[in-house]
Formats: structure tokens, sequence, C-alpha cells
């Protein structure tokens, strides 16, 4: 059983699909056949989400290449680099901790507001204290030379 | 039945199944989802049993725990980034106070591999995560094979961390 409980209802239906093809011989390949948005469909379908997913495993492996970067090449542009990549990625994260555990319309628009403030703010702090202070990189090298 | 190619659509009124592409939901899940949560809240119901029931599994409590240390972790930077506005004095200063409390190397040793080890283990984790992303590993074999590198692998690349810096 998962602890993420989402569901969706449209699921079914694509598995409907699957069962129909599996039960013919099909000469073509499924994905040949399903996609979203067409001349023939009433509405069109956003992206919005679709792009969202990508920004979110782009960033991972921006984030993760930022290890080995910080470790050879410290300073400025890793701290700056370091602080955006840090916050957004647990922006998003935290989103989704969000939209899975809060149901309801005005609590979902609650949270997430106070998410964005607290992400903003997050932000900030880390590019005060990459200006004012040693920096990301420094901190971590002189908190481990302990 | 219903043979679909780009461009045509053979289409079986009887079977009242699929065209090219799939019939348009009427609701964005989204919807469905909220309307869910707001008629069983409505009607009070309480929820069935599911953590306190299921068997727990290895993938599970991975999942979990990957979770639970991206909280954390977020959580530790966020407060890192707000002391950093709030406080007076700079980071050397702070840290010279930490050490000025003379921990203890056992303890130093486990305060450096609490904030390792979340760090190892979301980030082998989410490496896990990456592949399953780009659809590879979901075997289960496969999925506790992987499950059981990251967490060895944690546990050595932390003490690591701890010894050798």
């Amino acid at each position: 059983m998962d602890e993420h409980a989402l569901f969706y209802r449209s699921s079914l239906l694509s598995r409907t699909l699957v069962a129909q093809q599996k039960d013919q011989d099909c000469p073509y390949p499924l994905t040949a056949r399903i996609h979203g948005s067409s001349s023939l469909y009433a509405g069109s379908v956003s992206k919005a989400a679709s792009l969202h997913w990508t920004g979110e495993r782009v960033v991972s492996v921006l984030l993760l290449a930022m290890g080995p970067a910080a470790y050879y090449f410290p300073g400025p542009a890793v701290d700056y680099s370091l602080a955006a990549a840090l916050t957004l990625h647990g922006h998003w994260g935290i989103g989704q901790v969000l939209t899975d555990y809060v149901h309801g319309e005005p609590k979902i628009k609650m949270v997430n507001a106070g998410l964005f403030l607290l992400s903003t703010v997050t932000f900030a702090g880390l590019c005060y204290f990459n200006y004012n202070d040693v920096g990301i990189c420094k901190a971590v090298a002189l908190l481990w030379s302990k | 039945m219903t043979f679909t190619r780009q461009g045509t659509c053979l289409f079986r009124p009887q079977f009242g199944i699929l065209c090219r592409h799939a019939v348009p939901m009427g609701t964005t899940a989204n919807e469905e989802m909220n309307t869910f949560w707001a008629k069983n809240n409505k009607l009070n119901r309480p929820m069935s049993p599911h953590l306190t029931i299921y068997k727990w599994s290895m993938p599970m409590m991975m999942s979990i725990t990957h979770r639970g240390t991206g909280v954390g972790l977020s959580g530790g930077i966020s407060a890192f980034a707000l002391l950093a506005l709030v406080l007076p004095g700079n980071y050397p200063y702070y840290l010279d106070l930490i050490h000025s409390l003379s921990v203890g190397p056992a303890l130093l040793s486990l305060a450096k591999f609490g904030i390792a080890f979340p760090v190892s283990y979301h980030t082998l984790n989410g490496i896990r995560h990456l592949f399953w992303d780009s659809g590879k590993g979901f075997k289960i074999p496969e999925v506790y094979r992987s499950g059981y590198v990251v967490i060895v692998l944690s546990i050595l690349t932390s003490i690591a961390a701890i010894a050798y810096m």
C-alpha cells in the first residue's frame, strides 16, 4: 500500500484501453494511439503539471551536480547556485507533501501561501549569508573541520 | 474493435469504447479528489485504518524515510537561513561558541552522522528515484536490490564523511 494517497479515475479508463488492445493482435504501438489533445477533443489539456514534473527532475539533477562542484570549486558562483537550487528543490518537495496530505480548497491555498513565504525567506537568508558571511561552501567546510 | 493509427480512426459505436484517444473526462483529477474529500468530510466519515494494519515493507519504509529526510533537511536549511537573517554576529562566531561547549568526540561524531546520513540517504535514494523516472528498475526484486544498495551506501558514505574529513 502506498502511503501517498492519490487516485486517478482517468487511469481506470486507460487500463480498459490496454486490456482491449491486448485481446487483439495489435500491430501498432500503444503510444501511437493514446495522446492528449487533438482536434477531436472538446477542450485542451494544460501542460502545466507535466512541465512542473520535468522541472522538478531537472532541478534534482542540477542539485546533484552541485555536490562535486561545491567540493572542487567552492566560491560565490556555487554558493548562489546552491542557494537557488536547494530552495527550489525544497519548495517543490514540500509542495508535494502538502498536496498529498492537505485537502480542501481553502486549506490548500493557505498552506501553499505559507510555503511560498517560507521559501522566499529561506532564499533571502541564504543569499544574505552568501553575501555578508562566509558563504555555503565555506560554512560546510568549517563545520566539518571541527 | 478499434484499430487506430495516426491520422485514421475506425470506430465501432456498439463497443462504446475509444477512438484514437480516451474519452475526455468531465472533471479533472483535482476536481475529483476535492469532491471525494468534501463529501467524506461533510459526512464525518472516519478513515479506514491503513498504516496501522497493513504489513510494512522495505520499499514503504524507504519511501517514507526519503520523505522524512527531505522534510527534515528542508526544515534545517530554512532554520539556518532564518537564523542567518535574525542573529547578530557571524558564522565563525557561532561555530566557536559551539566548539567552546567541548562536547566530546563521541557526541561530535554522532552529530555529524545526524547531518551526514539524511543528506547521504536522500541523495542516493533520490538517484534511485531518477532511475525510476527514466522507466528502469521497477521489477520487485530490482526494487529491493536497489533499496539495499542505497541503505548500505548511505551508511558507508556517512561513516566515510565522518572519519575522513
